[in-house]
């Protein structure tokens, strides 16, 4: 028998445009990912290649218990074990996913600070609410003074959490009081960002770490470095920057891109450029250009985490997600893709050349051999856009016969900050997750999960983040997702308030119809789960429903997860006391051992734990059951007739 | 305003009028349409929120699962 071909995506948009460049004889990372397959080794975890005297491979037979002789040979050239080799891999791909959520802060950092200084007159302080929420958190004072002395303040601060040696982060502090001391007890609270990735290099460096369960401590502590120090910092600041995300109606998938308007796709994770953008496309003399090239218009629309960003606060409508980035080149509508950093595939320069799309790389971290570079410089970010649009309005003119967009597109409702939804449930007056609690409680919403991270070309692409939501919110768990995760379920229409009727058990249908939300909730981009550890701990913080993270009937998930930032926001989100189901692949499966004191172990120390089910049903099912654990555990787990009592009732208690 | 009710059927006591759906009928448009962070404009209406709204973190009256008003 043939084996089946696995389908590419369930996306219509995404086939559309793979029959396209099929026709046009133009290979994607679909086609690529079915010519090479992975390594079987390196996909386990079972190989090292830290020193000169390997790579040294330690596979685990398959289809056969191992004999302690055969354990023992497992070994490499140093002898370094199985467990040694898969636990340093691990904690590498955090060391690298925490740097670059981390860079991605220090960056957003420096942006605020030239703007405090005045040496930027682009940037501006949105929302000086976050701006005084920080001052709080970071002991600045308030006062009389500006908002740029207190913003220069905050910088500083900020950066002195890359640099510091000693200590704890500030943001620490924000979590739970049992979570700070479970982390206390354990020697794992991050003392700078910096320090702990690169003692998490150090000490995966042949011959250093070679106790799993010591190299997994420092991958914890690298690990919230990045959840509860970069990424909080990143999200925190941009929020000041740009304005903290509130409800924005706007359009998803390739079919927002227009035939007769320049076409200009932001693709990447950092927002400070794509603001710019934002503004400078809408310039009546950046209009009134793209109409001398016979353009009707200037559309932007983003792609990826940026997406997330300029969706969240502006509406910017997305043309698609982490795979479909090939795929909006391949209409031949697109006149230029303006990256960033993180997630850019190569292969778009190699698409690209098959059409007149231009690529233009526009940070110094991230260039691109054959592409355009055009400096995003922060002291002047407003020219450095304009400049920008005009290369794309430039570019229209160049464009060829052969477009053809997809006529496919959804409407989504983003924009579910922490600080939104608390408004949401209560208010100006009396914001309060008490009414979220409540339905806990009472077993409307069963529970909450957050269903998080990228695509993946080694699974048919949406179809695991979809199958896993579904089941999820039609058992009444409550979806909170964030990046390429979040684009999925706003592409198959999960994020508008009526996909409740049609997609959600009775008690989560009936609490998104009264509050008139969607059953899933854009979060924002990959650094935005720093906005679900808060939201989760203000439910912890509001009361009934235990004292801790690791309390709350809540589960989270990356079903198609590719990047190392997946494993590091995986991993914080464990030692943040959730229960993790990843799917697709597993790395380290090489070593039992090792992956035992992920999946088990862990939970001893810090009430989450990891897990591993390529099925995105029985992931979701597998949430759904701790997520009933954690409820019979608080207590919560049987209907109670609810009794009105009168005042014998309560003279009677009160005796 | 005037008030939309509709019918519904109320246990032992028949056909009842309720109060119907309260808000507008149409899609929200604009980037402004959902924006409710700019309600607050003074410096003091910020701070005043920030103790309310985010009273988990930033009130010292606050009791919540972390500070009990009768410790268990």
């Amino acid at each position: 028998m043939p084996e089946e071909k696995q389908a590419k995506s369930i996306d219509k948009a995404t086939l559309e445009m793979l029959d396209k460049a099929a026709e046009e004889g133009i290979a994607t990372v679909f086609d690529r990912a079915e010519k090479m397959k992975p390594c079987p080794i390196g996909a386990d975890g079972s190989c090292c290649k830290n020193c000169a005297m390997g790579p040294c491979r330690v596979p685990l037979a398959k289809g056969k218990e191992e004999t302690p002789e055969e354990k023992k040979a497992r070994v490499g050239v140093c002898g370094a074990t199985a467990e040694t080799i898969s636990a340093r891999n691990f904690a590498r791909m955090i060391a690298a996913g925490s740097a670059s959520h981390s860079d991605h802060g220090r960056r957003v950092i420096e942006a605020f600070k030239l703007m405090a200084e005045g040496k930027t007159k682009d940037f501006e302080i949105k929302d000086e609410q976050k701006l005084l929420k920080l001052a709080l958190d970071m002991g600045v004072e308030i006062g009389n003074r500006s908002n740029n002395e207190i913003a220069l303040d905050i910088a500083n601060k900020c950066e002195n959490e890359f640099g510091k040696q000693e200590g704890e982060l500030l943001f620490i502090k924000n979590a739970p009081i049992k979570r700070q001391e479970i982390w206390r007890n354990l020697g794992v609270v991050p003392r700078g960002i910096d320090r702990e990735i690169v003692e998490l290099m150090h000490r995966t460096h042949m011959g250093v770490d070679q106790d799993y369960r010591n190299l997994m401590l420092q991958g914890t502590r690298a690990a919230l470095a990045d959840g509860w120090g970069g990424s909080m910092i990143a999200t925190e600041i941009q929020d000041c920057m740009f304005g903290t995300p509130s409800p924005v109606l706007s359009e998803i998938n390739l079919g927002v891109l227009k035939e007769d308007m320049v076409n200009l796709v932001i693709h990447g994770h950092e927002p400070a450029l794509a603001e710019m953008l934002a503004v400078v496309s809408q310039e009546p003399e950046m209009v009134k250009y793209a109409e001398s090239k016979g353009a009707k218009g200037i559309n932007l629309a983003g792609m990826c985490c940026t997406a997330n960003e300029i969706l969240m606060r502006h509406g910017v409508p997305i043309a698609g997600n982490f795979l479909q980035q090939e795929l909006a080149i391949v209409t031949g509508a697109l006149d230029a893709m303006v990256v960033d950093v993180q997630c850019i595939m190569q292969g778009i320069k190699e698409v690209a050349s098959c059409f007149h799309t231009k690529i233009i790389t526009t940070d110094n971290r991230a260039k691109m051999t054959g592409a355009e570079y055009m400096a995003f410089d922060e002291h002047n970010p407003k020219e450095s856009a304009r400049a920008i649009v005009r290369a794309a309005i430039d570019n229209y003119t160049k464009r060829g016969k052969n477009v053809r967009i997809p006529n496919i597109k959804q409407p989504l409702i983003a924009g579910f900050s922490h600080e939104t939804i608390s408004y949401l449930l209560g208010g100006l007056f009396r914001a309060s997750y008490r009414p979220l609690n409540d339905n806990i409680i009472n077993g409307r919403i069963r529970g909450l999960a957050g269903v998080v991270g990228c695509n993946n070309a080694r699974t048919t692409h949406d179809s695991g983040h979809i199958a896993m939501i579904k089941e999820l919110i039609k058992n009444d768990v409550l979806v909170l997702s964030t990046g390429c995760g979040a684009m999925a379920a706003a592409k198959a229409g999960l994020m508008v308030p009526e996909a409740a009727k049609k997609y959600c058990g009775e008690g989560l249908a009936e609490i998104c119809e009264t509050v008139g939300i969607p059953p899933v909730l854009h979060m924002g981009a990959c650094v935005d789960n720093s906005r679900i550890l808060i939201a989760a701990t203000a439910v912890v913080k509001d009361g009934g429903l235990g004292d801790d993270i690791s309390d709350l009937p809540a589960a989270g998930a990356a079903p198609e997860w590719m990047s190392e930032k997946a494993i590091a926001i995986g991993q914080y989100f464990v030692a943040s006391g959730v229960y993790t189901v990843f799917g697709t692949t597993w790395p380290t499966s090489g070593s039992k051992e090792f992956t035992n004191h992920l999946f088990k172990d862990m939970e001893e120390m810090y009430g989450g734990k990891w897990d591993f089910q390529p099925d995105p049903v029985q992931a979701a099912q597998l949430m759904i059951a701790h997520i009933d654990k954690k409820r019979k555990a608080l207590g919560i787990d049987k209907a109670r007739e609810r009794v009105l009592y009168d005042m014998d009732m309560r003279r009677e208690l009160e005796g | 305003m005037a008030y939309k009710t509709v019918k519904k059927d109320a246990p032992g006591r028949g056909e009842v009028d309720i109060l119907a759906e309260t808000y507008e009928a149409g899609e929200p448009t604009g980037e402004e349409a959902g924006r409710w962070r700019q309600k607050l404009e003074s410096r003091d209406e910020k701070l005043k929120y920030l103790k309310s709204g985010e009273r988990y973190w930033y009130s010292d009256d606050w009791f919540g699962s972390e500070k009990r008003k009768n410790p268990a």
